[in-house]
C-alpha cells in the first residue's frame, strides 16, 4: 500500500493554483452549472479556465478530477453529457459522476476515461460498489461519511476497487447530499441544481446581538451573542421537538461543526484506504491554502513515521468545532 | 461544542501580510474614505472611478463577472471607518463613499481590516462568518457572488494602485518590508518631539482617519 492521496477542492482558478502550491496529489472542481453539486453564484470553471487548471497542475504532477455529480433530468441529459466529453477532451485524469446513466454514458463513450464514483451516489456496501465495479469500470468510490473506520475496513477487504474518505471540513448526514429537506424548503435541489441552501433562498437577520439564519422563510437558527455561527442548513438547524415551546431548541440532526479526521490516520491506512479528501470547494483560497498546506505536513510527517504536527485549523471551522465524526462514533 | 473523541490540538493560522506594513495600509484606507467623504459627491466620485479602472485593467475577468451580474447596489462597511462605501454591480458599475445607512439591497459590515483582507483573499470569508466578525444582511446570494469572484482574483490593492502609479511599483515593496523600522523611528521621534508638536500630530491623524465607531 503507497502513501495516501491528498484531494483537494476548488471553487475557482485561484483556488486551484493555491491548492496545487500548498502540496494537493490531486484537485477535484467542477464545471459552472448545474452538473456538479457546487453550483454557487460566482464560482466553479469555465471550458477555457479548466484547461488551464489541468495545463497548470499537469504541469506540476497533479491531478484533477472532475466532478459532474449530480442527477440529468427526464429530457435535459446534454448538459451532462456534454460536461463528461468537455472532461475528456480537455484531458481530466478523472471524472466524478454519481448517476447510474452518466456512468453508462462515460464508459461507453469515453472507455479510457477514468470513473470516479461520488459521495453523491452513497454507495456504502460491498455489493453496491461491485455492481458500479462491474457494471462500469469505476476505479475508486467516494465513500459517504456514515461508516465508521472497522466498516470502511471491512469494506475495503471485499472489494478490488481505491476508496477515498474525506477527513476535513463539512460533514453531510443528510444521506451524503440527496437532502431533501434543502429541496422543501427552497423548492432547488442539491441533486438536480446542484444547490444546499442555495443562497438566493438565505437570509441573515441581526436581532439585538444575537444572528437568525432564515432559509426559504423558515428561522432555521439563532445564534447568540459572541456564539459560533455556522451554515444556513436545516441539518444544522436548531428546533423545538414536537412545536412545544417549554423546551429550548435543539439540533435534532447534527451540530454546526467540521470534520477532522487527520487524528484516524493510522486507522485509516489499516483499513487501506487509498486518498483522503478535503471538502471544501464553496471556502476561498486562503482556506484552500491553509487546510490543503496543513494537512501537506501532517502527510509527509505521518509516512515517514515521525510525530504528526498538530494542525492550526480551528479558526478556519465551521462553529469552531471539529469532529471525527461517524468514523468513531456511532450517532447515525 | 467540542467533540471529546477529537484529540488534535489547533490554533488560528491566517495567511497575512507583514502585520506591521497591513497596520499602515489599514490606517490609509480609513483616512482615505475619510478624505472621500470630505471631497464630496463628485471629487470623490472621480477619486472612485479611476480606482475601479485601475483595477479593472488589472481584473478584467472579475469585471467583467461584475458586470454581468444583476443591477444592485451593495453597502461595504468598515465599522471602525469614518464612512462606509457603496458598490453597484452590473452594467453600470460604479463605487462611492457613502454613509453606513445607505440603501442596499445587501450589506457587509467588519472591520476595515478584515474587509481589506477578504478583498485580497488573504482570508476565508466563511470563517470569518463562523466566528461573527463579518455580518452580512440582504440578499446573500449577491454577497456570495461578490465574495467569489473577487476571491478567484490574485488582487493586492496597494500593489495595485502602485502599479498605476509608474515609480511606486518599486517603491511599495520596499516601504512594505521596512515598515516596521519606519513605524518605530515615527513612534521615536513622536515621544521626543514638544507636546504642542505631539498634539498637532494626533490632531492631523484624528482629522485624516476620522472618528472611530464607538470611540
Amino acid at each position: 500500500m503507497g502513501s495516501f492521496e491528498l484531494i483537494c477542492p476548488a471553487g475557482n482558478p485561484a483556488a486551484l493554483r493555491a491548492a496545487v502550491d500548498a502540496g494537493a496529489d490531486a484537485v477535484y472542481l467542477g464545471f459552472r452549472d448545474e452538473t456538479n453539486a457546487r453550483n454557487f453564484p460566482g464560482l466553479n470553471f469555465s471550458r477555457p479556465e479548466l484547461a488551464e487548471a489541468i495545463a497548470y497542475a499537469h504541469a506540476r504532477s497533479v491531478q484533477v478530477f472532475v466532478a459532474i455529480n449530480t442527477y440529468p433530468q427526464a429530457g435535459n441529459l446534454a448538459p451532462w453529457q456534454r460536461a463528461v466529453d468537455d472532461a475528456a477532451q480537455l484531458k481530466a485524469d478523472a471524472v466524478i459522476l454519481a448517476d447510474l446513466g452518466l456512468l453508462a454514458y462515460a464508459a461507453k463513450h469515453h472507455p479510457d476515461l477514468r470513473l470516479h464514483l461520488s459521495v453523491q451516489a452513497s454507495a456504502a456496501n460491498a455489493e453496491a460498489i461491485r455492481l458500479y465495479r462491474e457494471a462500469f469500470g469505476v476505479r475508486r468510490v467516494v465513500l459517504p461519511r456514515v461508516l465508521t473506520v472497522p466498516e470502511i475496513a471491512r469494506l475495503n477487504a471485499e472489494v478490488d476497487v481505491e476508496t477515498e474518505v474525506f477527513v476535513f471540513g463539512g460533514l453531510c448526514p443528510m444521506a451524503e447530499g440527496r437532502c431533501s429537506l434543502s429541496s422543501y424548503a427552497t423548492g432547488l435541489s442539491p441533486n438536480k441544481q446542484g444547490v444546499c441552501s442555495p443562497a438566493s433562498h438565505v437570509r441573515y437577520e441581526p436581532r439585538g446581538e444575537a444572528l437568525a439564519s432564515r432559509l426559504g422563510g423558515f428561522t432555521i437558527n439563532v445564534f447568540g451573542a459572541g456564539e459560533p455561527a455556522g451554515y444556513p442548513t436545516l441539518c444544522k438547524g436548531r428546533f423545538v421537538p414536537g412545536g412545544g415551546t417549554s423546551r429550548d431548541p435543539a439540533y435534532l440532526f447534527e451540530e454546526p461543526t467540521s470534520l477532522n479526521a487527520l487524528a484516524l490516520l493510522p486507522e485509516l491506512k489499516a483499513a487501506k484506504v487509498c486518498a483522503l479528501k478535503i471538502e471544501g470547494r464553496q471556502r476561498g483560497k486562503a482556506y484552500i491554502a491553509a487546510v490543503v498546506g496543513a494537512y501537506r505536513r501532517a502527510l509527509d510527517a505521518f509516512e515517514r513515521g515521525l510525530p504528526v504536527p498538530a494542525l492550526d485549523l480551528e479558526a478556519m471551522v465551521e462553529g469552531g468545532a471539529q469532529t471525527t465524526g461517524a468514523y468513531t462514533r456511532a450517532w447515525r | 461544542m467540542r467533540d471529546p473523541g477529537f484529540m488534535v490540538q489547533d490554533q488560528a493560522n491566517e495567511t497575512a501580510p507583514d502585520p506591521r506594513a497591513r497596520d499602515v495600509e489599514v490606517q490609509l484606507t480609513r483616512a482615505g474614505l475619510g478624505f472621500a467623504r470630505r471631497l464630496g459627491d463628485r471629487a470623490g466620485g472621480l477619486l472612485f472611478d479611476r480606482l475601479l479602472r485601475i483595477l479593472e485593467a488589472r481584473h478584467p475577468r472579475a469585471f467583467t463577472a461584475l458586470g454581468e451580474l444583476p443591477d444592485a447596489r451593495l453597502l461595504i462597511d468598515p465599522v471602525d471607518a469614518p464612512a462606509a462605501l457603496l458598490l453597484r454591480v452590473g452594467p453600470g458599475l460604479a463605487l462611492r463613499v457613502c454613509d453606513r445607512t445607505a440603501e442596499a439591497e445587501a450589506t457587509v459590515r467588519g472591520p476595515c481590516a478584515r474587509l481589506l483582507d477578504l478583498l485580497e483573499g488573504r482570508i476565508d470569508g466563511d470563517a470569518l462568518f463562523f466566528r461573527r466578525e463579518l455580518s452580512i444582511e440582504g440578499d446573500t446570494a449577491l454577497i456570495l457572488a461578490l465574495r467569489n469572484t473577487l476571491d478567484g482574483e490574485e488582487m493586492d490593492l496597494f500593489g495595485d494602485v502602485a502599479a498605476a502609479a509608474g515609480p511606486l511599483r518599486h517603491a511599495l515593496p520596499v516601504a512594505r518590508r521596512n515598515a516596521g523600522r519606519a513605524l518605530d523611528l515615527l513612534a521615536t521621534a513622536r515621544r521626543f518631539a514638544p507636546p504642542p508638536v505631539r498634539w498637532g500630530m494626533a490632531v492631523l491623524e484624528r482629522r485624516l482617519i476620522g472618528p472611530r465607531q464607538g470611540a
